[in-house]
């Protein structure tokens, strides 16, 4: 699917393709891209051939979440295979204790895997998706981690004919490993309190990301107990193996994804900054080179999580969606500077090495002939700009087969506005602006009246709405109203 | 709140359909209690001494049994010593009665050993552990609450016995 998309939009003229030159001192861009004369201002002319590579393999919900409810039965299963006779209250509570306690235990291998930037599943779901199945999912784990420690301590008490207080204090300080695995809960726990939506919002991303990392501390802490006490495992070598198994490909995949690839991207595509380019009062492009770009099988509408490897900004990655069609020497990023970090960038010099950790996301053009509207909100015109001039030719065939609609408050907040304008005229295709605020045009102009009169035949196409997120819900609201069906709506926002 | 509602209502029913392929209606089910209380007053080796034949009250376990062991008649009844596993409160060794595959009696040898409330955890510990044994047929048993060292000596000299046993 990918590859139709990107060898349809090859022989597109240049404006509409590649980004225009870097306003980079000529020095610094030498200094920054060695590799000869395809640098940043040349057009991708060489692109490979589309029919040599395998398609992308992306996972659908459907199949993830088969995979997920699997994994939970085989844990039933486990826990029946090895489980003693419940014959009375003490030992029900205890068995329940159990399953609880096994199925934290797969949660949480769960809920690591979701995180663990696999591909087929960045691709198919996207990185919005997953993020909240992941919250979702912590929620119920933590739920269940809560139910587990308290049914044990139940159980125990009532089989020990002791009051539950005093059997909590002997848990804690006679069963091998439980201590340390109240600890491993209680990180949990903590990771999770500060994930909930008022809290997350007080803090900045790499204060939440750094404490989020306690997770997998809590896990490994709550591990050890679970074959010392865990009468599914104490007695059976096998499940033991099966656990560690299980335990360890996922650490393995979160140590390639995460740690590895990114490491090895480094060094194979030698990432750096090519150039700076001031787009509008507080937005600005950034030029990333690299070799063999074309590896990465990148598409319009992803994003990659970058690391400027600078004294200013090593220490936090930051996720910008590519703002045109990548080529195989150089990607774009279009940055808003809003404080949190993003305001240093401005003193990101050319020549500085990356870390570029992606693609990811799922905000793709869908397979299809169908017509598409594109509506963006301020910044997140940036994915939708490198759609825009990659969607296939098969969409723009019919006339105003594809439309943008961009909005922004004020009109000097427009950006590739000569850019957008030249893919159009191009394309033969239709770019609305919207600016103003909405007092000064008395009317919300993403209202589902404006939008159906701005777009014809408006409910037959394909949506991709990127912006705020509270512009995208009313985007959402709006189109469903003028009777687009959801499957149709794709949309992402800053988020995450 | 609706999703919430769906996750709570299908993790108790999944709950209670697992544990209710376990459940058995208490017939004997204070045969441990029982067995705790009297095997309190024997100190040292053979305090606690219990045939499998007095728990056919469970459906379940006397089909888990069957299944496992399919003794055959006049299976050759032997004897296995486990090794004397040692914890911090003291040794544990059990022996164990096999006809054919199948554990009919655990005597327990050795039990920890570090005054009275050694005694008073594993008199009440020591016949769970048995009835558990008895049950599972194998060394995959839950520790006993507050006994978790014998429960693991116990269960690491019952292994040695298995081994021997090739059960």
């Amino acid at each position: 699917m990918a590859n139709t998309i990107r060898s349809r939009t090859a022989p597109l003229p240049r404006p509409a393709s590649s980004p225009p030159p870097p306003a980079a001192p000529a020095g610094a861009r030498r200094a920054a891209a060695p590799a000869g004369p395809g640098t940043a201002p040349q057009p991708a002319v060489a692109r490979p051939p589309a029919a040599s590579r395998p398609a992308l393999w992306r996972a659908g919900p459907r199949q993830v979440l088969g995979v997920i409810a699997a994994g939970a039965l085989g844990v039933a299963a486990l826990w029946l295979s090895n489980a003693p006779p419940v014959t009375s209250l003490g030992d029900a509570l205890t068995a329940a204790a159990n399953i609880l306690g096994l199925l934290a235990g797969y949660g949480v291998v769960v809920l690591v895997a979701l995180m663990a930037r696999l591909p087929p599943l960045e691709r198919g779901l996207g990185t919005s998706q997953l993020s909240r199945w992941h919250g979702m999912g912590g929620r119920y784990v933590l739920s269940v981690i809560a139910a587990h420690a308290v049914f044990v301590t139940w159980g125990y008490a009532v089989s020990a004919h002791v009051n539950v207080l005093s059997e909590t204090a002997s848990i804690l300080t006679t069963q091998p490993d439980v201590l340390m695995a109240t600890v491993g809960g209680a990180l949990l726990l903590a990771v999770g309190i500060v994930s909930a939506r008022a809290i997350r919002r007080r803090m900045s991303y790499e204060t939440w990301y750094y404490l989020h990392l306690y997770a997998y501390l809590g896990i490994a802490l709550a591990f050890a107990h679970q074959f010392a006490v865990g009468g599914t495992f104490a007695g059976s070598l096998s499940n033991r193996v099966f656990w560690s198994v299980l335990y360890g490909i996922v650490a393995g995949l979160v140590i390639w994804y995460r740690i590895i690839t990114p490491a090895r991207r480094l060094a194979r595509h030698n990432f750096r900054v090519a150039g700076l380019r001031q787009e509008a009062p507080d937005i600005m492009s950034l030029y990333i080179a690299g070799e063999h770009l074309q590896e990465l099988r990148a598409e319009p509408g992803q994003f990659f999580r970058w690391r400027f490897l600078s004294r200013e900004h090593w220490w936090q990655s930051h996720p910008y969606s590519l703002s045109a069609v990548p080529q195989p020497d150089v990607l774009r990023i279009t940055v808003k500077c809003r404080g949190d970090g993003t305001d240093a960038l401005r003193r990101v010099r050319p020549g500085t090495r990356v870390v570029a950790e992606g693609p990811y996301g799922a905000f793709t053009p869908a397979p299809g002939r169908r017509g598409v509207v594109l509506i963006a909100g301020g910044v997140g015109i940036t994915p939708l700009r490198a759609m825009f001039a990659a969607l296939p030719d098969t969409v723009g065939d019919r006339p105003g087969g594809i439309t943008l609609i961009y909005r922004a408050s004020h009109p000097r907040d427009i950006v590739f506005r000569r850019e957008l304008d030249g893919i159009a005229a191009t394309r033969g295709v239709v770019v609305h602006y919207l600016t103003g605020s909405r007092r000064e045009l008395g009317a919300d102009p993403l209202a589902a009246a404006s939008l159906t009169r701005l777009v014809p035949s408006l409910h037959r196409r394909e949506a991709y709405i990127c912006g705020p997120p509270g512009m995208v819900d009313t985007v959402i609201a709006s189109l469903r109203t003028a009777g687009m069906p959801r499957r149709r709506i794709h949309h992402e926002s800053f988020d995450f | 709140m609706r999703r919430a509602i769906l996750a709570l209502s299908s993790t108790i029913a999944g709950l209670v359909l697992l544990l209710s392929f376990k459940i058995h209606i208490p017939g004997s089910t204070d045969a441990g209690t029982t067995a705790a209380s009297g095997s309190a007053a024997g100190t040292g080796a053979g305090s606690a001494d219990m045939a499998g034949a007095g728990h056919a009250g469970h459906a379940g376990q006397a089909r888990r049994e069957a299944r496992k062991a399919r003794p055959p008649h006049g299976a050759a009844t032997r004897t296995v010593t486990g090794t004397v596993a040692d914890t911090t409160y003291g040794p544990m060794q059990v022996q164990l009665t096999l006809a054919g595959q199948s554990i009919t009696r655990v005597k327990v040898l050795q039990r920890t050993d570090d005054g009275a409330e050694s005694d008073q955890i594993d008199a009440s510990a020591i016949p769970k552990l048995i009835n558990e044994t008895l049950a599972v047929q194998s060394a995959r048993i839950n520790a006993v609450s507050g006994a978790s060292y014998t429960s693991a000596g116990y269960r690491r000299s019952l292994q040695s016995a298995l081994d021997q046993a090739g059960a």
